[in-house]
């Protein structure tokens, strides 16, 4: 972790408008150095004001330094950049349980687990609508699923990614999903379907690379009338796939699949923890 | 022999630097229906496993939702396929793993075009 953080900071020092500030001030954050954290995430929103994950991880930031009115106004902010944005309703109706306002708890919540929230949001959900007075089961869950979602394998690759319109998948070799997560454009987690349609290609260029001598494959890349999907090998027979819009450049395409697969086998190699 | 109405565009890509082949393929079976091949390259073999990988990535890129297959780009470790459709035809060709990918990609899309 020292070693990622010192080069995220030699990186950042190179092109302070880089994205890799997202991922040192997250790891700064678990760490437990708030005020560092809180200076690098601020002076990357000014780069990036419109990056919800940057707006996400300043509201996080911010609930562990006790500052709930910001974190509120920063996921708040995620939302209006990000409408499907899981980790804003959670964190959202985590501060507004705190402060005592049930409503507007339950209506995020239930945004939440509409949109595919973990099954401590549901439990955290079911509490408050039970709950009279603030119950400590329902803010232990939501503490829970406040703090576990920097550990979530859907949240694999969101702080590499930035915005919203590129996603990414670790995949097994039957074509299973590991880590990451595909939303489609009607908010629907479309992972499992798309990560079996798509694996089968990496078995075609395998099969290709082999019979025309040409060695290990590296990547393949698709080009479609809606996406540039790159997929690339990951650890042992794994795949990363990433999808972006067709407006992303194809060499940031590369270089983000490149720092997805670096991430997945980091991942991997730590028994699945991030 | 007669010239084909893809000779001339696969001349000029074959003339790009690091490409080693380039060729017109039926996407459904593989079958060539004209190339320009350096020394050393297997023609058939290429088509038959371009074709079947450019027809696995547009179908499944079709049914994840994703729209409509127009490149494909194969990198290995000793070479690169790229490959690019229109109808039932796929433009293919085998570069170096030193090549331009960029260029190549260009005129290929440019080129993608007279299959008809």
């Amino acid at each position: 972790m020292a070693d990622d953080i010192r080069r995220w900071s030699d990186e950042l020092a190179r092109d302070p408008s880089s994205l890799v500030f997202l991922q040192l001030a997250e790891a700064l954050r678990r760490r437990g150095q708030l005020e560092l954290a809180l200076k690098i995430a601020v002076r990357g929103l000014e780069r990036h004001s419109h990056n919800g994950e940057a707006h996400d991880l300043l509201a996080r930031i911010c609930v562990d330094r006790g500052d709930l009115q910001r974190a509120f106004d920063e996921w708040d902010m995620v939302l209006r950049l990000t409408p499907s944005h899981v980790g804003a309703m959670k964190g959202l109706g985590y501060i507004c349980y705190q402060e005592g306002r049930r409503d507007d708890a339950e209506k995020y919540l239930r945004m939440a687990a509409e949109h595919g929230g973990e099954p401590e949001v549901v439990a955290a959900l079911e509490n408050v609508r039970r709950s009279g007075p603030v119950h400590a089961s329902t803010v232990s869950a939501l503490e829970e699923t406040h703090h576990a979602s920097s550990d979530d394998p859907r949240r694999l690759f969101a702080d590499l990614l930035g915005d919203h319109d590129q996603t990414a998948l670790l995949l097994d070799a039957q074509g299973l999903v590991l880590a990451g997560i595909y939303v489609d454009s009607e908010a629907h987690d479309v992972s499992q379907e798309v990560g079996a349609e798509l694996s089968g290609v990496s078995d075609e260029a395998q099969r290709a690379s082999r019979h025309l001598d040409l060695g290990d494959w590296r990547s393949i890349v698709v080009e479609t009338e809606v996406a540039v999907i790159a997929m690339l090998p990951a650890a042992a027979d794994n795949i990363v796939m990433l999808a972006a819009s067709r407006a992303t450049p194809l060499g940031l395409v590369r270089r983000l699949s490149d720092r997805c697969v670096d991430r997945a086998r980091g991942w991997l190699g730590g028994g699945g923890r991030a | 022999m007669k010239a084909s109405p893809f000779t001339a565009t696969l001349s000029a890509l074959t003339r790009l630097r690091g490409v080693l082949a380039s060729l017109v393929v039926y996407e459904r079976d593989g079958i060539v229906v004209d190339s320009n091949l350096q020394v050393g390259q297997k023609g058939d073999r290429v088509a038959a496993l371009a074709a079947s990988l450019y027809r696995k990535a547009r179908l499944s890129a079709r049914a994840a939702g994703l729209g409509r297959a127009s490149f494909m780009q194969l990198d290995s470790e000793r070479g690169r396929i790229c490959a690019a459709g229109h109808g039932d035809l796929v433009l293919v060709v085998v570069a170096e793993p030193s090549a331009n990918v960029g260029l190549i990609r260009v005129e290929m899309l440019k080129a993608v075009e007279v299959l008809v």
